[in-house]
């Protein structure tokens, strides 16, 4: 990769520069350019872990396209793993994610625990 | 005798509902309100949805008498088509409150070891429609802030014979409130529909029936346009402005409805939605009804107005014919239409 001063340089600058007027409201660094991000939430128990997982893992992102993430559950914990090109939808998803994870675990104390299977 | 707990929170109102063969026995339910002149975003809704959702499954069961293990099934809304215009661009909907809602459905099915199943809105008022009125077989008017669609019941799915082709009813109706500063308290609509109890003079606005579709866009613009002019020159009332507002939208109504009764030759018509308390909608429709020999029904404002009870209701008719919703596919959705759902419960 070269300085700015070379060719190879203003190229990037210029695709980034394109990004940016391209994307409206989004943004965006350069395309090829992701951020992610990582939760790790403890639970009591594993099966309490794997029923928020389940709870939270159904419903599809809105800016698919831009933001994804994954839930995993390994022992107790939850761990879940956010992909984005975009700053502030990443901003936007951890937010709502946290906000849906309160109810979940609410829920679950208001509400467990969990009956034996 | 199956007992079902459903979940209903697609717009400002929140609900759980408990149905068991037939009979509703709880039906809490809480309205977000927003001050005069605004309407209700999808962020705040939710965060209202989220903070009340919890003491509300505890009154629903405290009302019915019942425990968590008395209840065979949960049932929640996993597929709104409620579009919410959002300034002119018509928004992705209410996704952030349809989601608060079912991942707590979710939560207590697995907590619970309870069968999951996803309800289909509209399903929802209809099948709530059909139980409380014991309608056979009518055409159906559903009409509220997020859906205006005439449907008819045929071969395994409600088909549409109709609908708006912009905006619901119920949204032009509760734009104008805001265009006119009404109190949301305790809707839009009810407090437009007391204004126009006042009225004497008909404004005359577009009437914008296209065949079996209404629209109702154009009208929202031309009344906003209006109101200003006429109400600073005093050559009406806020009071005639909502008499003719009603008169013109629900006339439109009704002849869309009337349309869809002569081409399935029907003799029976059921408005469910939020608008369907309207008492002069009613009145409209019934005497439509009358000059055919038809029959009008029509149900309270505890079983119009979005509740939980009726998604317990289509999900008990569900759940009865066998269908269940696996976790993985419970995810929530605005894109399945009223007509893409297999009515397998009835013949």
């Amino acid at each position: 990769m070269g300085g700015r001063d070379t060719r190879e340089g203003r190229g990037l600058l210029q695709r980034s520069q394109e990004a940016r007027e391209h994307s409206g409201s989004v943004c965006r660094t350069a395309p090829y350019l992701v951020s992610t991000s990582t939760l790790s939430v403890p639970f009591p128990t594993p099966l309490e872990a794997e029923i928020a997982r389940g709870s939270l893992a159904p419903d599809a992102e809105p800016h698919r396209g831009a933001v994804g993430k994954e839930l995993k559950v390994s022992g107790s914990v939850l761990a879940v793993c956010w992909r984005a090109e975009d700053s502030r939808l990443l901003r936007v998803s951890i937010v709502s994610f946290l906000e849906q994870l309160s109810l979940v675990v609410r829920t679950m104390q208001r509400f467990g625990p969990p009956v034996s299977r | 005798m199956p007992v079902v707990l459903g979940f209903e929170g697609s717009a400002n109102k929140i609900g759980v509902g408990v149905v068991r063969d037939g009979e509703v026995l709880a039906n809490p339910r809480r309205t977000y309100v927003t001050p005069p002149g605004t309407g209700f975003l999808p962020g705040d809704t939710a965060r209202h949805h989220r903070a009340v959702i919890l003491d509300l499954l505890q009154e629903a069961l405290t009302e019915a008498g019942l425990t968590s293990q008395d209840i065979d099934c949960i049932a929640y809304t996993k597929v709104s088509k409620i579009l919410v215009p959002i300034s002119v661009l018509l928004g992705p909907g209410m996704g952030a409150p349809l989601a608060s809602v079912a991942v707590v459905a979710r939560t207590v099915a697995q907590l619970w070891n309870k069968p999951l199943l996803g309800v289909n809105h509209c399903i929802g008022h209809i099948e709530m429609g059909r139980l409380i009125t014991g309608a056979t077989s009518p055409t159906v008017l559903y009409v509220s802030g997020g859906n205006t669609q005439v449907i008819a019941y045929s071969e395994h799915r409600y088909r549409i014979f109709g609908e708006t082709i912009d905006i619901a009813v119920g949204n032009c109706l509760d734009r104008f409130a805001r265009v006119l500063k009404i109190s949301n308290d305790p809707s839009p609509g009810y407090n437009i529909e007391q204004m126009a109890k006042q009225g004497k003079k008909l404004v005359e606005l577009p009437y914008t029936v296209k065949g079996m579709d209404v629209s109702f866009s154009g009208i929202l613009s031309f009344i906003e346009d209006v109101a200003e002019r006429m109400l600073s020159t005093g050559e009406c009332t806020p009071e005639d402005l909502c008499f003719s507002l009603q008169e013109t939208v629900f006339a439109m109504l009704v002849e869309i409805t009337e349309r869809a009764m002569a081409h399935c030759g029907s003799q029976e018509a059921l408005i469910v939605g939020g608008v369907g308390c309207n008492v002069r909608l009613q009145e409209m429709m019934e005497t439509m009804c009358q000059e055919r020999g038809a029959q009008l029904f029509a149900t309270d404002e505890r079983f119009c107005i979005d509740n939980g009870a009726m998604i317990a209701q289509a999900g008990w008719e569900m759940f009865q014919a066998g269908h269940r919703t696996p976790l993985s596919e419970s995810g929530i959705t605005q894109r399945y239409r009223t007509d893409e759902v297999e009515v397998t419960w009835r013949d």
